[in-house]
């Protein structure tokens, strides 16, 4: 009977949680914004996503044959990766760039930083910043869902199949310009709440993303620390310039809900392994990329923020964990 | 300031109490053997004061040194000196410890005395020095946790006047119910053993702290505190049931709404805390002359015929007890020295029951597959948990790690010393790391160093 007895270290009993639950959480958190990139882009969504997600794990698959280690991909993690990936791709993408976009993403991005937990930048979007370097018109061709009745002005003329169009932060930066009436600029406001927006994969419906969200926040997956700074620092920073001068630039609702901003703040800022540890840290970080989305969008060169703002804050995160650090329940001790 | 009754941090584990709760404390015969450890208490080990051979009685002082912080042991048994050699400590590994075989005509097991006392008690025939001095002569130390002398902690100390005596009923542990099964038992004899500690230490003011899970404790203590009419006030506080809500530290935040310094000890801040069954035994100690050789001894998990609360003589083997609870079970898996969050894991079960251990955990396969195994152990992923749960506020992903790669300095920046080993942080860590396991190496570690510099 003794042989069977197991000894190690205390605590003898854990939570429920793994990394494995997390990231299945998150999975289940992206359904969501999966099923409303299929609804509004068809078999385009399928094939990005499916060709993204089974890259990422067949490269972590091989990783772990040439590193001669046990499988990781049971954890998950690059099935997450994929699917953020896919999501802030744009539709008209082709199959084999998303397939080179998910193999950088593991093989460079994650496993030459060390594997899981070892990678310094969101491998999703260092591998967005990758193709954008590498296919710069791919990435920027925009394909409105295919239900779209083309009611957007200022569009170029309709095509056959997928409409090439502006993104509406694109549009929104030529509409203003072009002074669309109000009316315009609310209609659009609620195409991109309900979804039916021209865009990336993952960036159509406000709406999805938001349950997601608010799913992952009700699992305490993720902590509202990173989603609220980051939101409200672009909200801040958008209403400054909107306050200076509404017909210039747009409102800050219209920012938030557009863009990447809200799969930026709610999943991909929030990616545990790149963001920092504490909870002060993680304030700055999220008000870090916040501010930094509207400083590329509105002064940039570039309508769309989401995928610089988060790799600059996360080369930052080290260093930020560094200067917020714990400080003990008993105060830090005066002799060390 | 007040208190919240509670703290930040710390975790939510499955209570697992529902084993042994009802279990009224029951006596158990006294065994062939005793082992009674020379270290048992924080501080400087005793030594021997009895030989090969030498009869001995119950109670009788059989180690001692000359140390403030230190604890003399007595015999719980009449019988015979068998040996004085190693045996297993939980913690330590080896220590020295005195085995006397029980005389066999002569072994009636001794009861607990809570009959003796009653609501009528009366503090006041016992000045301060008498009362210290009963502590001391009886061996007392801390029984919920690391063992430090209560003498030490009682004796009013010029440097750090106390005034707030906060009694500890908090038993946040899993699992374990003696503390419980004390508090509704032997009520009465907890309470003399409050009113003796708060007259030698000088507290003006007394705080007994109970989670809210054990209503009937809480219902008992308040009811004997309104009937008592002391000089001081003494006052039930209902605690928000968390681990590790009993810690010492936590409990005088969720208390008091105080923070002892890192590194500080309670009476810094004019607090003294004990344990209920301390308290229980201060009272027999002082009253009765009897010295700590018996406690009630938690077993209790899935994998034990009998769960239950026992009246254990302090030196009776693991193995003994867990016999005349009926034995292990066939899917028995694991052996617990205490509570499933701290308590070690043991594969010797000649192990001695100390001063110090409220509990056996038989933990079965299926639990510690469920906590352990099932689930692989992968890169930390960053994800904060571990800072969050920690009761004291630490960073234990960075301390852990730093120790793995052999940083002790760094893990001493992050102040791995102010660590309470309570295991929150391994609790909560969806990687499954062991960061308690690590920290505590590197402590030792760190002690190491030390002694050879030293
Ligand atoms: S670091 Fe220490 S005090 Fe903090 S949770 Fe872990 S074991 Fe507890
Ligand atoms: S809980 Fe585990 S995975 Fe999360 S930060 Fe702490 S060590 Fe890393």
């Amino acid at each position: 009977m003794l042989s069977k007895i197991t000894v190690t270290p205390a605590p003898h009993i854990s939570s429920k949680l793994s990394t494995q639950t997390i990231m299945l959480d998150v999975i289940i958190a992206l359904t969501p914004a999966i099923g409303a990139a299929v609804i509004f882009f068809h078999d385009r969504a399928l094939v990005l996503i499916g060709s993204c997600v089974l890259a990422c794990l067949w490269t972590e698959r091989i990783c772990n044959w040439i590193r001669k280690q046990p499988s990781t991909i049971g954890d998950l993690s690059a099935v997450v990766t994929g699917i953020i990936l896919a999501l802030s791709l744009p539709p008209a993408m082709p199959w084999w760039a998303a397939v080179m976009g998910g193999a950088f993403a593991i093989a460079i991005v994650k496993v030459l930083f060390g594997g899981l937990g070892g990678n310094i930048f969101n491998p999703a979007m260092a591998a967005r910043a990758f193709l954008t370097a590498c296919f710069g018109v791919l990435m920027t061709t925009w394909t409105a869902p295919a239900t779209i009745d083309a009611a957007m002005p200022q569009m170029g003329p309709m095509q056959t199949e997928a409409i090439t169009q502006a993104t509406p932060l694109a549009w929104a930066k030529m509409a203003v310009k072009k002074e669309t009436s109000t009316e315009t600029l609310k209609a659009q406001l609620s195409k991109t709440f309900w979804g039916n927006e021209g865009g990336c994969l993952g960036e159509t419906s406000a709406l999805a993303l938001l349950v997601g969200g608010a799913y992952l926040l009700w699992r305490k997956t993720i902590t509202w620390h990173i989603p609220l700074t980051v939101l409200a620092a672009a909200a801040a920073f958008s209403a400054v310039f909107y306050f200076i001068d509404p017909s210039r630039y747009a409102n800050p609702l219209f920012h938030i809900l557009s863009g990447g901003m809200l799969l930026g703040a709610l999943f991909i800022a929030t990616d545990p392994v790149t963001a920092p540890l504490t909870s002060k840290g993680m304030l700055v970080f999220g008000a870090g990329v916040g501010a930094l989305i509207m400083l590329i969008r509105i002064i940039g060169e570039y309508p769309e923020g989401v995928m610089y703002a988060v790799l600059v804050m996360n080369a930052l995160a080290p260093l930020i964990d560094r200067a917020f650090k714990m400080v003990p329940a008993g105060g830090i001790p005066n002799v060390k | 300031m007040a208190g919240t009754g509670s703290f930040l941090g710390g975790v939510h584990p499955p209570e697992g109490k529902q084993y042994s709760e009802h279990q009224a404390i029951e006596v158990v015969p006294t065994p062939k053997q005793v082992m009674v450890l020379l270290s048992q208490h924080l501080g400087k080990p005793c030594e021997p004061k009895v030989a090969k051979k030498d009869k001995v009685t119950a109670g009788q002082m059989i180690g001692s040194v000359e140390a403030f912080v230190s604890a003399p042991v007595h015999s719980p048994v009449n019988g015979t000196v068998k040996d004085i050699t190693l045996a297993p400590h939980p913690v330590i590994g080896r220590t020295m410890a005195i085995a006397i075989d029980t005389d066999p005509a002569d072994n009636t097991p001794k009861r607990p005395a809570a009959e003796r006392f009653g609501r009528d008690f009366r503090p006041e025939q016992y000045t301060a020095q008498q009362i210290c001095e009963a502590i001391a002569q009886g061996g007392l130390v801390g029984m919920g946790g690391a063992g430090f002398p209560t003498r030490v902690k009682v004796e009013p100390n010029p440097a750090m006047p106390k005034d707030t005596l906060v009694i500890n009923g908090c038993e946040c542990e899993p699992f374990i119910t003696c503390d419980y099964r004390v508090m509704l038992e032997w009520t009465w004899q907890v309470m003399a053993g409050i009113r003796l500690a708060a007259r030698a230490s000088g507290c003006s003011k007394v705080l007994i702290g109970i989670e809210v899970n054990k209503p009937d404790a809480i219902r008992v203590f308040e009811q004997a505190a309104a009937e008592l009419k002391d000089a001081f006030k003494m006052q039930v506080v209902p605690l928000r049931t968390k681990y590790p809500q009993g810690g010492e530290r936590q409990l005088i935040t969720s208390i008091l709404g105080k923070q002892v310094a890192t590194g500080g000890i309670p009476p810094a801040i004019g607090i003294c805390v004990l344990n209920v069954a301390t308290c229980a035994a201060i009272a027999e100690a002082v009253v009765l002359n009897q010295p700590l050789t018996h406690r009630v001894v938690t077993v209790t998990g899935r994998a034990i015929a009998r769960p239950g609360n026992y009246y254990v003589p302090v030196g009776m083997s693991v193995a003994d007890l867990i016999e005349h609870c009926g034995g292990l079970t066939e899917t028995a898996a694991k052996v617990i020295f205490g509570g499933p969050m701290m308590g070690p894991a043991i594969a010797d079960l000649s192990q001695p029951i100390t001063k110090t251990s409220g509990a056996v955990t038989l933990l079965t396969a299926e639990d510690v597959t469920r906590a352990k195994f099932e689930k692989r152990q992968t890169a930390c992923i960053r994800c904060g948990r571990c800072l969050a749960a920690c009761p004291e506020h630490l960073n234990p992903t960075r301390i852990a790690h730093a120790i793995k790669y052999g940083r002790l300095d760094v893990a001493e920046n992050y102040y791995m010393a102010a660590c309470i080993e309570c295991g929150c942080c391994s609790y909560v860590c969806p990687a499954n790391i062991e960061l308690t396991g690590y920290i505590k190496t590197g402590k030792l570690q760190k002690a190491r160093a030390a002694k050879k510099l030293g």
